[in-house]
């Protein structure tokens, strides 16, 4: 199970709902830098951006994808 | 309830060319989509969007018509058939953005001097439509002879047209409604 932190709406303040990710392979192929180089997945083979909406004013905004984090809440 | 809030379906007509027999079908399509209830919408007439052709994507993006598709819940695109396909400037156009189109709707109307109603370039517009992260109905305006289907004054003269356009459009409100609820409540993970 992973998590990552809620994108805050800046107009409203609330939480947005993470919907989709999209990918862009437009960063990759003009990489020019090492952090552009390693912000690239490996498997898919481009820059992973998660689109996130507003569920007050539906204003939607793109990040790079967070880096997995392990649940480490034991059951 | 946030729900509440009007729909929004901007009607994009796509083509910059002089004597453009679409811009009547836009003009037509507007006015059915402005009797809808609680829906708002309003004509982007590409032409208008100054964007320069010295590059491409966002690096040439219109803050206005980014804010109109930032706000739309879906849209509609006339897009008249020129030689089986699209209009360079429309791609050009719809290049700029990404983000905004994300999971919402589109519709398209195809437009042609011909019987075929626009459907080849209907088809060929679909693939660009799903890259770019837009879900599109199974209802399309297929307008055939469109010199013959308006008069001068932009009057249309064959009401079939008025059912066929209400299909196609509640088609669109509703895929308008799923996708706003779903890019608001449902999330990925």
């Amino acid at each position: 199970m992973t998590k990552t932190t809620k994108m805050i709406c800046p107009d409203c303040g609330v939480e947005m709902n993470h919907h989709a990710d999209k990918i862009d392979y437009a960063v990759a192929a003009a990489a020019v830098d090492v952090a552009q180089e390693s912000a690239i997945d490996p498997v898919l083979g481009g820059v992973l951006e998660e689109a996130h909406s507003c569920p007050e004013c539906g204003k939607t905004q793109l990040r790079p994808k967070a880096p997995e984090e392990s649940d480490t809440t034991q059951s | 309830m946030t729900t509440d809030r009007p729909i929004f379906i901007p009607v994009i007509l796509g083509t910059v060319r002089q004597g453009r027999a679409s811009e009547h079908v836009a003009r037509f399509v507007l006015g059915e989509v402005a009797k809808r209830e609680n829906v708002e919408t309003e004509l982007v007439d590409i032409r208008d969007i100054p964007i320069s052709s010295q590059d491409a994507g966002e690096a040439v993006k219109d803050s206005k018509f980014s804010a109109t598709v930032s706000r739309a819940d879906a849209l509609v695109i006339v897009v008249p058939e020129y030689n089986h396909g699209y209009p360079g400037m429309l791609k050009h156009v719809l290049d700029t953005n990404l983000k905004e189109y994300i999971h919402k709707a589109v519709g398209l109307c195809g437009v042609s001097a011909g019987g075929f109603g626009g459907t080849r370039v209907i088809e060929n517009l679909l693939p660009v439509l799903r890259e770019l992260g837009m879900v599109t109905i199974f209802w399309d305006g297929n307008f055939s002879g469109a010199r013959k289907l308006f008069n001068a004054d932009g009057v249309l003269l064959d009401a079939d047209y008025i059912k066929r356009i209400d299909k196609f459009l509640k088609e669109l409100v509703w895929m308008a409604k799923v996708l706003r609820h779903g890019r608001e409540h449902i999330s990925l993970e």
